[in-house]
């Protein structure tokens, strides 16, 4: 291993710590203890929150908003291939990849940075968007948009190797700090939320019978 | 307002720093900003104001979350928008957060992450009660209901009286043998009003004793505490929301009644059935239903015989939202009105989607945002318009109230009616 490589476990180490750190606090804290005589079924409004809730058809924010809701979930999706090209790039150079697998790895970890860079200029722009940002979501964007890119350059030359694992360095200390930690948080609010309406037997949805 | 003290902004911070569960921390760390929720918003899509947009009234009580609870927002409060309790941030929470949001829930369904917006919304009202910095008009309505015992100040004799006039039309109608029984022991049911009811509409009264004659049903209804409402819910004082439900449900036990039934008011609902027990922090000992799931049940077990063709005009359903978003009950709602009218017609949208009337949240009793309240509930008024119905229907008083100032300012030339006066008017009494 390079001392990059180093570099850049030590700051996955950081990270995944901390992270479990915030998961581990909430689950200290757990759900709140609700007193009412519970009405639904938490199993299966948990289930519906994760799944069905989440479609598209199911929320405004993604049916009235189909390119920013494309782009998001391109986004995410590109993000998370990257997380799991970083694993792999400990076992397997990308040098050695299957040239089809890199093009196509690269197509969609492009688009997805595309997407993300899309996003950076969304909030830039969008008056409505800019007054609800802080520095925290340019910052946040732009460094997953650059980690995207920079897995896009490795991918395509081990020329990029350094400048690859420092950006992965930077991104992996920073999670815990800004808004990415959503990636734990996002977790939790949809487990309180289909407890919340579970409880109330309002999720999942009932039929309109006669 | 005037200057904020250190002693007030301790006891808001206080309470932000209290971890009774996860839910708050959750919530306020899972927003993103992508202002995807703002279209949900009726205020945002009746004014168009960036300050509507329900993330930003996250947003003034996650600034604090950061700035007091986080270490990033502690060492670096510029990157993360991490912001001290002063004056200015005070006054924009109580403007957004008690005079922009009825806390109707329709962002949180959907929001593209599932923050419980409205929670935050309640949370940050708290933290403003605890400053006292609650809008006076509310704050006075909750301290009517701690004075006289409901929120509107009725005397006794005077809700007596109501009732006395109410049981004379009654027998009037359905014979000598119907009552309003006041105040009587061991009784299945202990009924509760909005003092709407009472006050303004005592119709609705006589429309569910007319119900619960049909039923043959054992009932009462205690003239010390009748009072379904709950402007705890909305003020943020979970101490007065406590005290209030503590009330009620003292008199339940006192009347040595088997079942509590919630009349028609969908905050009164909501804060009895979901909240009180928690407030109160202990389990009720007697089942707590709401009038809607009652009458359905009563027309299920076919204790009520109804003829729907009574009720021929065209009618649509307003769904409260803390009875069918908040509250699980859309099916029982559509079961009761499509079994007792012979024209009905759904809003676009309804259900768990609906457009809260714009009076939720505690906006009826805060006269200081009157003006956007009947702006927002120009989206309600349109959606009515839509249907061509000459009849909305909604099991809740304050929106009873909300609609029919909607129908006297945007014409639209509809009768708005409860549950209760739709059933009685399908009842058949053999």
């Amino acid at each position: 291993m390079q001392w990059y490589q180093y570099v850049s476990l030590g700051a996955f180490i950081v990270c995944f710590v901390a992270l479990l750190g915030h998961f581990l606090r909430l689950l200290k804290h757990g759900n709140p203890k609700d007193l009412s005589e519970k009405s639904g079924n938490i199993p299966k409004a948990e289930l519906y929150a994760y799944t069905t809730a989440m479609l598209p058809n199911q929320k405004e924010s993604a049916y009235m908003h189909i390119p920013s809701y494309a782009s998001g979930i391109l986004f995410h999706c590109s993000t998370f291939i990257c997380f799991l090209l970083f694993v792999i790039f400990f076992f397997v150079q990308p040098d050695l990849f299957p040239a089809t697998l890199t093009w196509i790895l690269v197509a969609i970890v492009f688009v997805g940075s595309i997407c993300g860079f899309g996003l950076f200029l969304k909030r830039f722009f969008s008056r409505k968007l800019r007054g609800l940002s802080h520095i925290d979501d340019f910052l946040s964007n732009a460094i997953t948009t650059l980690f995207q890119l920079a897995t896009v350059s490795f991918l395509l030359s081990h020329y990029f190797a350094v400048f690859y694992y420092i950006v992965v360095s930077l991104l992996f200390l920073y999670m815990p700090v800004g808004k990415l930690r959503h990636v734990v948080y996002f977790f939790a609010a949809r487990w309180h939320l289909g407890f919340f309406y579970g409880w109330r037997n309002s999720w999942p949805p009932q039929n309109n019978k006669k | 307002m005037e200057h904020l003290t250190e002693e007030q902004i301790n006891k808001a911070i206080k309470l932000l720093k209290m971890r009774p569960d996860s839910k708050l921390e959750s919530h306020l760390n899972a927003c993103v900003h992508c202002g995807l929720c703002a279209e949900s918003c009726m205020y945002y899509r009746a004014m168009k104001q960036d300050a509507f947009i329900p993330a930003y009234k996250v947003n003034l009580v996650a600034s604090l979350y950061r700035r007091y609870c986080t270490l990033t927002g502690r060492v670096l409060p510029f990157l993360v928008h991490a912001k001290e309790l002063d004056d200015k941030m005070a006054s924009e929470m109580i403007d957004s957060l008690f005079g922009a949001c009825t806390m109707c829930g329709r962002c949180v369904k959907h929001c593209s992450i599932g923050v419980d917006i409205a929670y935050i919304v309640h949370f940050g009202r708290r933290m403003l009660a605890a400053m006292g910095l609650v809008p006076h008009s509310l704050q006075q309505t909750v301290d009517t209901a701690l004075q006289t015992g409901n929120n509107m100040g009725i005397p006794t004799e005077e809700f007596v009286d109501t009732i006395q006039w109410m049981e004379e039309e009654l027998q009037d109608e359905l014979g000598a043998e119907a009552h309003i029984p006041l105040n009587e022991e061991n009784k299945n049911i202990i009924y509760t009003l909005n003092p709407r009811e009472p006050k303004f509409f005592p119709l609705s009264i006589a429309a569910m004793a007319k119900i619960f004659y049909a039923a043959n049903e054992s009932w009462t209804i205690s003239t010390n505490m009748y009072d379904v409402t709950n402007y705890g819910l909305f003020n943020g004082n979970n101490q007065q929301a406590g005290e209030i439900a503590k009330r009620l449900h003292d008199e339940v036990i006192a009347k040595k009644c088997k079942i509590l039934v919630l009349g028609e008011c969908g905050h009164g609902s909501r804060a009895n059935r979901w909240e009180a027990p928690n407030y109160l922090q202990h389990r009720y000992e007697f089942e707590t239903i709401t009038a809607v799931e009652l009458i359905n049940q009563y027309i299920r077990e076919k204790r009520i015989k109804i003829n729907k063709t009574l009720n021929n005009e065209l009618v649509t359903l307003h769904d409260p939202c803390n009875l069918v978003r908040n509250g699980g009950l859309l099916n029982e709602l559509r079961f009761t009105v499509k079994n007792c009218v012979s024209n009905f017609v759904e809003m676009t949208p309804h259900g768990m989607d609906n457009f809260c009337c714009g009076g939720g949240g505690g906006q009826l009793a805060m006269s200081e945002y009157n003006e956007r309240r009947i702006a927002i509930g120009k989206i309600k008024a349109d959606q009515i318009k839509q249907t061509g119905a000459k009849v909305v229907v909604t099991p809740c008083h304050n929106c009873v109230d909300q609609l029919m100032q909607l129908n006297s300012i945007y014409k639209l030339n509809v009768k708005i009616k409860t549950i209760a006066e739709i059933v009685a008017d399908a009842i058949v009494i053999p």
